[in-house]
């Protein structure tokens, strides 16, 4: 086993691993300038109308909520929705938190079976903080399936007013997928990571990242239908092919990378 | 660093050296090639991680040196494997004077289940359901949590009983030493699969093509400006860094599988139905057991179907399907495949053409009276409690322990008193058997 215990630990290296440990606290603590990261997604090309789904069970219930493929989502003007904009972290290294994040909020988030969909589509968690997965359908059965590649995967019955609670100690490296195999047109990506700096494009495909240490940094693109968004204009760079661009966050600025335009049929690809 | 770790790094690196100089004096032997482990090409060419061809042999490599071959399997001390077993199973089949039987995996499993243990030996593809496919660690009759890795005497019980409606027999007539020897070599092979995929995610999360520097630690760039990059090989030998990181990979599974013992779930004693129930106290268990397969907490009777046969929900997959399905329409998917390196997309129509026709997970019909997982009262019991793992089946109990379930365990040994007397209840509406033929009927 592997487990790096303190007690295997010489002497002389405790006090070095102590000494690294006071260094990198006190780094965080003075390290004062922060930055914003923001831009809004626009989808390049027409949807048409969204699919609808092909409810197969419980259809006199789910069939009455005009579901629809929601793998690709726009709202008003084409502005794509739930795009995920993260922190790309190389094992085993970290960021420094601004303090106002260091802890996760001690509010769940909650994912909900609710009218035979989950709400919301697209989710951000972080480890430590609640997941806490409801089903409001009023005598209709959900499980959740959830695929995690870090954490412990779980697949399990949810029933009304008593909604499962979860929480997560590792970082995932991509959104993990979460299905209901009764209803199985269900699907909803939850994000989870170690650090605060992740975001969903919203209603107006906007995202905002707030509090990141200044300085350059790699952000993930990543949306449902194709995963990586590869070889996407962001403001004055591009993204890679896994999706990564190296941003520079200025000192108490914000880097707006304005209207970020994402092909729809990159997206289909 | 820990002194113990330094050493294994050690191991890592003369293991790594000694295996690559026997690759090169098997070179030329004359004799017959030894069959080799086989590379998770559906992994190697995914979208997710698309890997390339060097980068494929890399990972080969360190799988090589960590795990040796079909032939001389290895297990680093990290492992926790008994190599004395793993021996026993590996090799060719053959048995010696005294009688001893060496080469048990190639022997009892490998027609079936494959030399790497990807369920894709000869006769796989003819099968239904499909051989397990070891790679993933995801084992379905267990009794540890469904997250939770099986324990020995789980594997165990399958080999000696088999599973009942499946190709898979029952070897409860070798002997005991050597079952022990082929448990060892499954779990060798699903650490060595899983570890695959580990180092895969790995190569491509944080390894891949990195922009040069120059001596100023600006980026360089070509004539017309592009950025000049180089590929960082995955190197353990030589890279202390990725030597620690493969062998944290490792434990982390290792502490997955060393760990199933504590994960075991215990029904509850004051819960278990007493043996000298009488036939009221069973009836009434039954129709409570009824009642929530019915109802929306348990829910069975969405994919069991109101009639228990197993004609629910059919449209969904087990997890290994559901990944060839994803895999295949990401394949279709992939347009011109720009970007993606020319050494997996000239490997793609090879993969794809290579998998099996998907199937949907089918539920059980519970009027069969024939059960995977065994017939005892306690596999029931985790059958339902812990769902089945790598299939749509949730669990209904706590996902682990202290956490919270949704059916409460006298209601789980409810609904396996009504499972257990489906095959021999009257079906509510019992189909007709229809006339053999029409005319002569009229």
């Amino acid at each position: 086993m592997m487990t790096i215990n303190s007690k295997h630990l010489t002497g002389c290296t405790r006090v070095a691993v102590f000494a690294a440990i006071a260094l990198a606290t006190f780094a965080s603590a003075t390290a004062a300038d922060w930055g914003t990261l923001k831009g809004r997604f626009v989808l390049d090309g027409d949807l048409g109308e969204p699919t609808a789904l092909t409810v197969s069970k419980d259809v006199e219930y789910c069939g009455k909520n005009n579901l629809v493929d929601e793998s690709i989502a726009v709202g008003e003007g084409n502005a794509l929705k739930n795009v995920f904009v993260y922190l790309y972290l190389k094992r085993g290294k970290s960021v420094d938190i601004h303090p106002d994040l260091a802890e996760p909020s001690s509010e769940p988030v909650v994912l909900d079976n609710h009218g035979c969909r989950f709400e919301p589509h697209v989710a951000l968690l972080r480890t430590g903080q609640t997941l806490e997965v409801r089903n409001s359908d009023k005598g209709i059965g959900h499980n959740t399936n959830f695929t995690l590649l870090k954490n412990p995967a779980f697949n399990e019955m949810v029933t009304n007013d008593s909604p499962i609670k979860k929480m997560f100690t590792k970082s995932e490296s991509y959104p993990s997928s979460a299905v209901c195999s009764i209803h199985p047109w269900m699907k909803a990506h939850v994000l989870i990571r170690d650090n605060p700096y992740m975001a969903t494009s919203g209603e107006d495909g906007s995202f905002v990242i707030e509090k990141i240490p200044a300085g350059t940094h790699e952000f993930i693109f990543w949306q449902e239908s194709s995963g990586n968004l590869k070889k996407l204009s962001v403001g004055k760079s591009k993204t890679s092919r896994k999706g990564r661009a190296k941003l520079k966050i200025p000192a108490d600025g914000e880097l707006d990378l304005g209207e970020i335009k994402v092909k729809l049929s990159d997206l289909r690809k | 660093m820990n002194g113990s770790v330094a050493m294994n790094h050690e191991s890592l690196r003369k293991n790594l050296t000694w295996w690559m100089a026997a690759a090169a004096l098997l070179v030329g032997c004359g004799k017959v090639e030894p069959p080799p482990f086989r590379l998770n090409m559906t992994q190697m060419v995914s979208n997710e991680t698309p890997t390339s061809p060097e980068y494929q042999q890399e990972i080969a490599d360190v799988l090589g040196a960590m795990f040796g071959t079909p032939d001389e399997p290895y297990a680093v001390p990290e492992a926790g494997l008994d190599l004395s077993r793993l021996r026993m199973a590996a090799g060719a089949a053959w048995s010696d004077e005294k009688g001893t039987n060496h080469g048990l995996y190639r022997k009892h499993c490998v027609h079936c289940h494959g030399i790497t243990g990807d369920g894709r030996g000869p006769t796989a593809r003819f099968l239904n359901p499909y051989p397990r496919d070891y790679r993933q660690g995801v084992y379905k009759f267990k009794s540890t949590y469904n997250a939770d890795r099986p324990t020995d005497d789980d594997l165990l019980r399958v080999l000696v009983n088999g599973v009942p409606g499946t190709a898979m027999p029952s070897f409860s007539l070798l002997p005991h030493s050597e079952l022990e020897a082929l448990v060892e070599y499954v779990k060798y092979l699903s650490i060595r699969g899983q570890l695959e995929v580990s180092l895969a995610a790995y190569v491509y999360d944080d390894l891949g093509e990195e922009a040069e520097v120059d001596e100023n630690g600006d980026e360089k760039v070509d004539s017309e400006g592009n950025e000049i990059t180089k590929r960082i090989p995955l190197d353990p030998v030589n890279d202390p860094e990725q030597r620690e990181v493969v062998m944290e990979l490792l434990a982390e599974i290792i502490e997955g599988w060393e760990s199933s013992a504590e994960k075991v779930v215990i029904p509850s004693e004051d819960h278990i139905p007493a043996d000298n129930r009488n036939a009221e106290e069973i009836a009434a268990s039954v129709a409570q057991g009824r009642e929530l397969f019915f109802g929306t907490r348990a829910n069975c009777v969405k994919c069991h179907g109101p009639t228990a046969l197993g004609d629910g929900q059919q449209d969904d997959q087990d997890s290994w399907n559901k990944a060839h399905k994803k895999f295949l329409q990401d394949m279709v998917n992939a347009g011109d495949q720009e970007g993606v390196h020319p050494g997996i997309v000239a490997s793609r129509a090879e993969v794809v053409a290579s998998i099996y026709t998907v199937r949907n997970a089918i539920p059980r019909n519970l009027r069969q009276g024939i059960y995977r997982g065994g017939r005892r009262r306690l596999d029931i019991f985790w059958r339902i409690y812990t769902g089945i793992a790598g299939t749509p089946m949730p669990a209904t109990g706590p996902a682990s322990p202290g956490a919270q379930g949704t059916l409460k365990e006298e209601e789980i040994w409810n609904i396996v008193d009504y499972v257990l007397s489906l095959p021999y209840e009257t079906p509510s509406r019992p189909l007709k058997a229809l006339p053999v033929n029409l005319e002569a009927v009229n």
